[in-house]
């Protein structure tokens, strides 16, 4: 059975309005591999290229993180054994299609020192690449000129590779449309804070993941409609997964349809996935960038800090915004227990698991953390391993109402 | 009629173990048999050989749990559980005249766990290995194939040692199996390999266990901890007294049925 069959089979009360953003998923994965907006697009491997930039170009970005096995195996063949799924499967997919014809830039960001050295072997294979420079802290001043900089310079890469200049109008007009996205995002956030919940965390994967290649304007009132949708449940009182199932946070490295093998497992075995802090998801959509209404340049440099200062990405030194990040999630989601979850080779992610779970346990919260990668043969060890702590959150659950 | 007998059925990797008891939750009749390749045939047939066994008519039988790797795959359960569950409200039975039982090593056909149990005897944290077989109950059998002795033996074995057990670095199967060659190549007794080759997985279980923290009385169980000299190495290497219970293979399969006894009260009390 397809993940997607699963999510849209085997779960009861699926939201009507969850029919759209099934049928990207349909045309992408299971139609054209392309499928997605007409005109150029311009490739992302990261959360942190501002696709406002790539909208006044009058393009459309693709965020290319590929979550596919597959093109996991494929990317092996090109790159060391041990680097994360997401990086290979990223990387192989792109040598699979062997098209660097469709997409005229690939911007990867520093972020990872996999996906930085994974793009100079895609210029090998004659993609054009730029490499978007990020400081390796966020908050001294040297951090935020450098990465303005750094903003400004794809800004002009931009420009060349199109052949458009980027314009104070044509930055509004990108703006009003990521906004739009980002006000629905904002909308559904607050709805999935509902206790009984309204929403399965695996349709809201689902939500983030087709932002990465849908059109926007389709997304947007996609969303616009499951948000009026989700409402009316809110009002008529539906409740997912019943009153004892316990309330996760997802966090760590991102998950990508369709390895979404840990999300699935948690509500297959009767959790509630009521929120994330992942690249691929929250992260993704809920900060927005405070323009400053003067010139072009002043535009660029609030989009550049609106990708700098919230950012809770693991590649900073130190990064305590995550913690704190993360202990308001728990709040305002009444969430019982953390899920963290490493990709095999993900250094960055595994070093944080740590200081993370010794920062939750100081304030009660329990915490499991898994390590997998792309395949499915740990499906047995994971599958208990988060039963367990499921239990042991519903026990937990239990007391507390005593 | 009322029904007065509950079951747990938990499915490993290697062993199905069953457990019959009644509403005081003693155990009434016991069975284990061979996983083998048909996991819903080969436990139905030791539920029937249970139920057989102890003359309980199954009509008596009020409720049933399945845990276990395989619990998904035996269609007769009522509730199925996740074995770390079960085995701690296992642990807290097996360890009642004992006294009061805080952390449980288990080491399973290919698992190896430790679960810490709260003052209640609830799971409040847990540790296992990764998804190799290293250090697993997959392993020693491997090893006794490699050294051509019973499973059986590796206790005497050990017990036989006379001279420093060898050191084994790996406990992955796979290069365990080319380390302990050369080492025989190199003239040292089976002796010796077999009390290298516990004191190497002593070793594992004491890393997992500083993730969890080692407290109050300490359980170990399952099929492993039928031997001896692996449960010397532990307590060795773990600097503690370990509680072994008289059927260690037993204790997650009689929590799955008491917690099976549990719900069954549950449904009736709703």
């Amino acid at each position: 059975m397809s993940v997607l069959d699963r999510i849209c089979n085997e779960f009861p009360d699926n939201p009507k309005a969850m029919g759209r953003f099934y049928r990207f998923f349909e045309q992408r994965h299971q139609g054209q591999a392309d499928w997605g907006p007409a005109g150029t697009r311009i490739g992302t491997a990261c959360v942190q290229v501002p696709e406002e930039l790539i909208y006044a170009v009058g393009a459309t970005p693709e965020r290319l993180c590929n979550g596919a096995y597959t093109f996991d195996q494929i990317g092996s063949e090109f790159l060391p054994i041990k680097s994360c799924s997401l990086v290979k499967a990223t990387h192989g997919v792109l040598a699979m299609q062997n098209r660097p014809d469709r997409l005229p830039l690939v911007v990867l960001p520093t972020t990872c020192d996999q996906k930085k050295k994974s793009g100079v072997l895609l210029e090998d294979m004659g993609y054009h690449t730029w490499v978007m420079e990020m400081p390796p802290y966020k908050d001294t001043p040297e951090a935020v000129e450098y990465w303005r900089a750094s903003v400004a310079k794809l800004a002009g890469e931009l420009e060349r590779t199109t052949g458009r200049k980027i314009t104070k109008k044509g930055l509004r007009d990108a703006l009003a449309k990521t906004q739009a996205a980002k006000a629905q995002y904002r909308r559904f956030h607050q709805l999935r804070k509902l206790d009984p919940a309204v929403i399965w965390g695996k349709d809201a994967f689902l939500v983030t993941n087709s932002y990465f290649f849908a059109p926007i304007e389709d997304w947007t009132d996609a969303l616009s409609q499951l948000n009026d949708e989700l409402e009316k449940r809110r009002d008529t009182g539906t409740s997912l997964g019943g009153k004892k199932a316990p309330r996760v946070l997802f966090t760590g490295s991102p998950p990508i349809f369709p390895n979404l093998k840990v999300p699935l497992m948690i509500e297959e075995l009767g959790g509630l996935l009521v929120t994330d802090e992942v690249c691929s998801s929250t992260r993704l959509l809920y900060d927005a960038p405070a323009p400053v209404e003067e010139g072009k340049y002043e535009w660029v440099e609030s989009i550049a800090d609106r990708y700098l200062k919230p950012c809770t990405c693991p590649c900073y030194a130190p990064n305590e915004d995550r913690k704190r990040k993360l202990a308001r999630l728990v709040e305002d989601f009444a969430v019982d227990g953390v899920i963290y979850q490493s990709l095999s080779g993900c250094q960055l992610y595994e070093f944080e698991q740590k200081p993370v779970e010794r920062f939750l346990a100081e304030r009660g919260i329990p915490m499991l953390y898994l390590e997998s990668d792309y395949s499915p043969e740990d499906q047995g060890q994971l599958s208990t391993r988060i039963e367990a702590f499921l239990e042991s959150l519903k026990t937990k659950k239990r007391k507390r109402k005593l | 009629m009322n029904p007065s007998y509950f079951v747990g059925i938990d499915i490993g990797s290697t062993t199905i173990k069953a457990v019959l008891i009644d509403r005081n939750q003693t155990i009434q009749g016991q069975v284990k048999r061979p996983t083998g390749g048909n996991y819903h045939q080969n436990a139905k047939e030791a539920f029937d050989q249970l139920l057989a066994e102890a003359d309980v008519d199954p009509e008596a039988v009020g409720y049933v749990i399945s845990t276990g790797y395989g619990r998904k795959l035996f269609k007769l359960a009522d509730e199925t559980i996740s074995e770390i569950t079960a085995n701690a409200r296992g642990a807290v039975k097996v360890g009642e005249g004992a006294g009061t039982v805080r952390t449980v090593i288990n080491i399973g056909g290919q698992d190896l766990k430790i679960i810490a149990l709260d003052e209640d005897g609830h799971c409040s944290n847990f540790a296992m290995n990764d998804k190799c077989a290293a250090g697993t109950g997959r392993f020693l059998e491997m090893v006794a194939v490699n050294l051509e002795v019973e499973l059986e033996e590796l206790g005497q074995l050990h017990a036989d040692c006379q001279a420093t057990p060898v050191v084994i670095n790996s406990t992955c199967t796979v290069f365990a199996d080319s380390e302990i060659i050369s080492i025989l190549a190199k003239g040292h007794s089976k002796a010796e390999v077999v009390a290298g080759v516990h004191y190497s997985i002593a070793r594992r279980i004491a890393r997992l266990t500083k993730r969890v923290g080692v407290d109050g009385i300490v359980l170990f169980d399952g099929g492993p901890a039928l031997n001896p000299g692996l449960v010397e190495a532990v307590q060795t290497e773990l600097m503690r007294e370990l509680l072994v219970p008289q059927y260690p293979q037993m204790t997650t399969a009689w929590g799955a049925a008491i917690l099976a006894l549990e719900a069954a009260q549950e449904l009736h009390d709703a």
